[in-house]
């Protein structure tokens, strides 16, 4: 009873409290209503000062390397100033539809291309960029594969690509010849080299499931990529496809003849620490992003090399992974002009250059006219590998959701744990991959 | 506190009596401020926020744009959802664990540690000394511990225990297990602290009379010190419930959930809802669960104490 009265009375207070601040925001909403009327109807502070203030770039990259590379390329802008803010990306994940939907958004944001920046766009949230993809604008001359990549369902560009990288199995030169094996052309072939790698007492497969689960979708992806063709995989995950099919039990069947190859540790480690067992050699391959090089030792970086996942259906289409890193800016923005003009100057060959060379990825221009010839040889094999492909698909998240990929993670995870259990796992799959399509 | 909120509903109610009213005259409009201040905080930045978890709770939101209102969908959704059955039976699992295991232990080693012996001090500050780490680096620290080739692998095959090595983070079996014993080996330090406390409390007399009587050590310890540390269990209890509860940083470090959700408790779960899938709505379903839960659990607790009192 008494208690009830002091709620009631700091309630008043609270209400209080809030209604200042209400107070306050409108005073700052009037202050920009009156200078021409055209920003009347936004909380935006300060518009025309505002306006030509500097250009605001969220950016995801975290890691010293890419963050370094990316303030450098940020440093040669002259148009203007640019304040960066660095987010780790698991914040950065969380927040992102919070900064895009705020009424004042930072102007030019770090993301990923395909069905994500599609979703966005789809709600309003980002800015039509499709005048930078026209005449002489800045990506104007990148290829027609990353034109639709970048492109909202109502056909406006809304991203601008400017690096990308490439999928493959990853092994040490010097250790294949130690154990005198080549790569394999074929998918029995593959199958033949890792029994012969096991029977020399190498694991022939590593591969960190443990504290990044997401990575056993490579295989998967990469298998049904090669049994049921790009064009099935991008319908299955888009949820048009049932995951409790007989064409997704084709690839488990396949996943399953590799399992016994992958290391069992792999299931406690993150997909950096499973690097270093093939950096040991003692394991010998690893499917995965061409940014493995960053966890390489230097010294063994020039010993590093890959090949293309085997053919397992030769009618089919050839489709890699070819994951696009790139900006793309909210509709919101108070300075879409400035926006555009910093997203051209990233998006030109110098920056993209640039930005590849300091952040010490093996990542790919997005521009044609990028001079590569300085890049490691491992580099220019990974262009030509991509230029030889037929399809490009992203990642499993990518392609569909982060949800998603949540119950990809779960159902490959236990799918390696216990590889005869597929009916169960796929009948659990399908059910959780429908809560999310319905959600 | 008490007091002035008594004073207060004397105040509007109008009373007769004379003495609460010239209180109020006596309370300075800067102890007033004092108090709204905080209050009014609280009210905006934590009760505000929970009772809007509430109404999300009722909705699909991802954050963008305007949320769906679909009535009790999750609540629904919740009752079909296998993780969230593991996550609450996990939950319940961890509380009873968590909780005996560290008060078990540490009431034992408080009672082990209470007599002055040579080096007492070095036992008492070695078992303290997890509790200076947060869970975050404990988590990390036993991680390493758990690896495949990591300490408590090696110590097993060291003694012969080759069959018992397994993979402790990544069994579906175990999981949950071994990230409680990193977390009881953490608490146990601070329950044995607050028990030390309350041995200090003891009669010594007591206990050296009942000796004289011809009680075994144990019937001295049960009839004789035990009743006298109610006051402190009081205390372990309560930290150990809302300890257990909100236990969360601890199993994310070390397993966030996995594998394939084995390990999820209630408030990890809500956070990969809420926050790395940005469900806003289911997520706050299940904070609304966690809330009922805890609330539950104080009510009883509360009823209880202030009975026994």
């Amino acid at each position: 009873m008494s208690t009830s009265r002091i709620s009631r009375r700091g309630f008043l207070a609270g209400s209080a409290a809030l209604g200042v601040t209400g107070v306050l925001s409108g005073c700052v909403g009037g202050g920009s209503s009156d200078d021409d009327g055209d920003t009347a109807d936004t909380s935006s502070t300060e518009a025309p000062s505002d306006a030509s203030g500097p250009v605001v770039l969220q950016s995801s990259l975290s890691d010293p390397d890419p963050k370094a590379a990316l303030e450098s390329v940020l440093n040669g802008y002259t148009e203007g100033d640019v304040t960066l803010n660095t987010v780790a990306i698991e914040n950065y994940r969380a927040q992102l539809p919070t900064y895009l939907s705020s009424s004042e958004p930072p102007d030019v944001l770090t993301w990923y291309a395909g069905s994500v920046a599609r979703d966005y766009a789809s709600k309003g949230l980002l800015l039509d960029l499709s005048e930078l993809w026209e005449g002489d604008g800045a990506c104007a001359g990148f290829s027609e594969a990353l034109r639709s990549l970048s492109s909202a369902d109502d056909g406006t560009q809304i991203f601008v690509p400017t690096n990308y990288y490439w999928w493959g199995i990853f092994y040490r030169k010097s250790a294949f010849e130690e154990w005198g094996v080549e790569p394999a052309e074929s998918w029995d072939d593959f199958l033949a080299l890792c029994e012969n790698l096991q029977q020399q007492g190498v694991t022939p497969l590593t591969m960190g499931t443990g504290a990044t689960p997401w990575v056993s979708s490579g295989w998967f992806d990469y298998l049904n990529l090669r049994v049921n063709g790009p064009e099935f995989h991008r319908a299955l995950l888009a949820g048009e496809h049932s995951f409790d099919s007989s064409e997704v039990r084709a690839v488990l069947d396949e996943y399953a003849k590799i399992v016994p190859f992958i290391d069992p540790n792999g299931r406690s480690y993150s997909w950096q620490d499973a690097v270093t067992p093939l950096v040991q050699k003692e394991a010998a391959m690893y499917l995965i992003g061409a940014f493995i090089t960053q966890t390489v030792p230097e010294e063994d970086v020039d010993d590093i090399d890959f090949f293309r996942v085997p053919i397992i259906d030769s009618s089919l289409p050839v489709g890699e992974e070819a994951p696009t890193d790139g900006f793309f800016a909210a509709a919101n923005s108070t300075r879409p002009e400035g926006a555009k003009a910093l997203l051209s100057h990233l998006a030109q060959p110098d920056s993209q250059q640039q930005f590849i060379e300091e952040s010490g990825s093996s990542n790919l221009p997005t521009s044609s006219e990028v001079d590569t010839s300085g890049f490691s040889p491992l580099v220019q094999k990974g262009i030509q590998h991509l230029e030889e492909t037929d399809e490009i698909t992203q990642f499993f998240n990518r392609d569909s959701s982060d949800e998603l990929q949540t119950t990809a993670d779960t159902a490959l995870t236990r799918f390696l744990d216990n590889p005869d259990d597929v009916d169960a796992i796929l009948a659990d799959w399908q059910s959780a991959a429908e809560r999310v399509f319905e959600g | 506190m008490s007091s002035t909120a008594t004073v207060s509903g004397q105040e509007t109610t109008g009373p007769p009596r004379r003495r609460p009213a010239a209180a109020v005259r006596r309370v300075p409009r800067v102890v007033w401020l004092f108090l709204l201040i905080p209050l009014a905080i609280e009210l905006a930045w934590v009760f505000w926020p929970a009772i809007n978890s509430f109404s999300l709770s009722f909705t699909r939101w991802s954050g963008v744009g305007a949320a769906e209102n679909v009535g009790l969908d999750n609540y629904r959704n919740l009752l079909d959802d296998p993780i969230f059955r593991t996550a609450a039976k996990n939950t319940v699992i961890w509380t009873i664990g968590f909780g005996g295991l560290s008060v078990l232990i540490g009431l034992a080693l408080a009672v082990t540690l209470n007599r002055p012996r040579r080096g007492v001090g070095i036992y008492r500050s070695a078992i303290y000394l997890p509790m200076v780490f947060s869970l975050v680096v404990t988590g990390l620290f036993w991680r390493v511990l758990y690896q495949p080739d990591g300490a408590v692998n090696s110590t097993l095959e060291a003694i012969g225990l080759d069959g018992v090595s397994r993979q402790w983070l990544a069994d579906p079996d175990t999981a949950l297990y071994a990230v409680l014993v990193a977390a009881v080996w953490r608490q146990v330090g601070y329950i044995m602290v607050l028990y030390l406390a309350g041995l200090k409390g003891v009669d010594p007399s007591l206990e050296e009379a009942a000796a004289v009587d011809g009680a075994s050590a144990w019937q001295r310890f049960r009839y004789v010190v035990f009743p006298q540390l109610r006051g402190v269990n009081t205390v372990v209890f309560a930290v150990t419930v809302i300890d257990s509860l909100r236990t969360f940083d601890i199993v994310w470090a070390m397993t966030r959930g996995g594998p394939y959700d084995s390990s999820q408790l209630l408030s990890t779960y809500m956070f990969q809802q809420g926050f790395t899938l940005v469900n806003l709505g289911y997520g706050s379903a299940i904070a609304v669960v966690i809330f009922l839960l805890a609330i539950g659990f104080i009510i009883t607790y509360l009823v209880r104490a202030t009975r026994e009192d």
